[in-house]
């Protein structure tokens, strides 16, 4: 099977705000108390004098460069090549939240139940058996749609196809999302930009060289112990006063 | 005289450091591999590709914390029942140096084992000093180093290793001690990483170096002759033969 480029098409004008997609999501995928896969961003303040009111449903973009994957230490993140998600692993997910900060769209959290970081894959169990993610079956006014980029013939490609699409991206983080909006979605500068935590950054700038260096200096040293055991088997303290030989200790 | 044993080391001691050096092997290996990320891992992504193939990236995860938690355990139960017959003597021991004597040792003898006896004299001379390695007690200057560093890179892997694991399996409070995992998780790979370079040269000392063969023999016999005591721990020894003399 050839690789997919899954992606949701966004029809915005047609989102009533009803929010059956936050619904859907939070039971198909089992989203703990307080927290959501998905959302859909009021329109902003200025447009909403003018009609018609304009609402943007987003989710995890399942962007082409995931500065969430470059966050994770263990690749419990990561971005599945056969079909574009960007998904976790749960069993290495060691719970550190950094791709969380690392997320300009907030599209991730820490899955408190499960001690991990959880986000939109696009309903993988679901897709498993056929169906679409749950939010996109569920939509009354059928705004957001799915499908695979890769497939000319699939109902997003065609859309992109005929029509003026944009996505949602901060001007300094660009992760190459992969949902786009048709219409006028509202504000298309996201104001997140992608954070790395401290932690992170000051292993990648200090610790990692130091260890190296502490690692290779020892090591270094050993060799040239190694070394000298070698050439001088035989070195030995000289007769004369010799290193450890005492007076008087017969 | 020069065939007789000296005790060095217990029964118990004998087996909590092979323990603890069993551990430090698997949760070394383990933990590197668990490290999956371009920008950090030292050894380029073959080696967790390669760790994940054999035991799966969860088994990884599973393997290191379960060693990880058998080790403390154990150190935890060891360090109760020989707190006064073990431990408060080897702390007592391990972090008493006395400058002069122990700078001029390690001065000296780290020439020696890099360059020779006479280069180590020759160097010396100019300084005023003779070819003479200071004598040496139950631990010479270098072992004291080097058991401090490791009780210190174990107690910070422990904190550390534990303020990681409360945030994957006991954080209930959203994101408000995300940070400290954050840094426990850092801190644990310089811990980690500067121990190892301490334990390549413990590990060279102790298993290929020729001068110490009797000590590396004695991890598992428990004794010392004579002669290497008299040698390498004279102060130790004279202790000892003391004691020895006065029954
Ligand atoms: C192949 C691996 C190892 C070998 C062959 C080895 C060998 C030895 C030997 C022979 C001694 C006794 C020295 C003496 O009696 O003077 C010793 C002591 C000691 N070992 Fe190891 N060891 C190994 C790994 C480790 C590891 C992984 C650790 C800790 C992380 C460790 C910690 C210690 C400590 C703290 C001492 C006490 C004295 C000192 O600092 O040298 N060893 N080891």
């Amino acid at each position: 099977m050839a690789n997919q480029k899954l992606a949701m098409v966004i029809d915005a004008p047609t989102c009533l705000d009803c929010k059956g997609c936050l619904a859907a999501c939070k039971v198909a995928n089992n989203v703990p108390d307080g927290k959501w896969r998905n959302w859909i961003k009021g329109a902003d303040p200025e447009r909403r004098a003018s009609s018609p009111v304009v609402f943007q449903p987003g989710n995890c973009m399942q962007c082409d460069k995931p500065t969430c994957v470059e966050a994770c230490p263990t690749g419990a993140t990561y971005k599945n090549q056969a079909d574009g998600t960007v998904v976790i692993n749960r069993t290495l997910c060691i719970g550190c939240g950094q791709c969380l900060a690392a997320c300009p769209y907030g599209a991730r959290f820490k899955n408190t139940d499960l001690g991990v970081a959880d986000k939109c894959d696009f309903c993988a169990e679901r897709r498993k058996f056929g169906l679409e993610p749950a939010c996109v079956s569920t939509c009354p006014t059928k705004s957001r749609k799915f499908g695979d980029l890769n497939d000319a013939n699939s109902e997003v490609a065609k859309l992109l196809k005929a029509n003026r699409a944009v996505r949602v991206a901060n001007e300094q983080t660009r992760t190459d999302p992969n949902i786009y909006y048709l219409g006028e979605p509202g504000p298309t500068n996201w104001t997140v930009q992608a954070r790395m935590p401290e932690a992170f950054d000051f292993w990648r700038r200090l610790a990692d060289p130091v260890v190296k260096a502490v690692v290779g200096l020892s090591g270094l040293g050993v060799l040239a112990m190694l070394g000298k055991q070698l050439a001088m088997p035989k070195d030995a303290p000289p007769a004369d006063g010799g290193a450890h030989e005492e007076a008087g200790h017969e | 005289m020069n065939k007789r044993m000296i005790l060095r080391h217990t029964k118990g001691g004998i087996f909590i450091h092979w323990f603890n050096a069993a551990c430090w092997f698997i949760l070394l290996f383990t933990g590197l591999g668990l490290i999956q990320n371009p920008q950090l891992q030292p050894l380029g992504q073959w080696y967790p590709n390669a760790l994940r193939a054999v035991f799966g990236g969860g088994g990884l995860l599973i393997i290191h914390l379960a060693v990880a938690v058998t080790w403390l355990l154990v150190w935890l139960v060891f360090i109760i029942a020989n707190w006064s017959s073990h431990v408060v003597p080897f702390l007592a021991q391990v972090f008493t140096l006395k400058p002069g004597r122990d700078m001029e040792w390690m001065i000296k003898k780290n020439l020696q084992m890099t360059l020779g006896y006479k280069a180590m004299a020759f160097f010396m001379k100019p300084l005023g000093l003779g070819a003479k390695i200071p004598d040496q007690e139950y631990y010479n200057a270098g072992q004291k180093v080097a058991a401090q560093v490791m009780l210190l890179g174990a107690l910070v892997l422990a904190v550390t290793g534990a303020i990681m694991l409360r945030g994957k399996y006991f954080m209930t409070a959203p994101l408000a001690d995300i940070a400290w995992v954050q840094w426990a998780i850092t801190i644990h790979y310089i811990a980690a990483g500067v121990t190892f370079g301490i334990l390549l040269v413990h590990i060279f000392m102790a298993a290929i170096a020729k001068e110490e063969r009797p000590a590396f023999w004695s991890m598992f016999s428990g004794e010392v002759p004579e002669e290497y005591a008299r040698h390498h721990h004279k102060l130790w020894y004279d202790e000892v033969a003391i004691k020895t003399s006065d029954q």
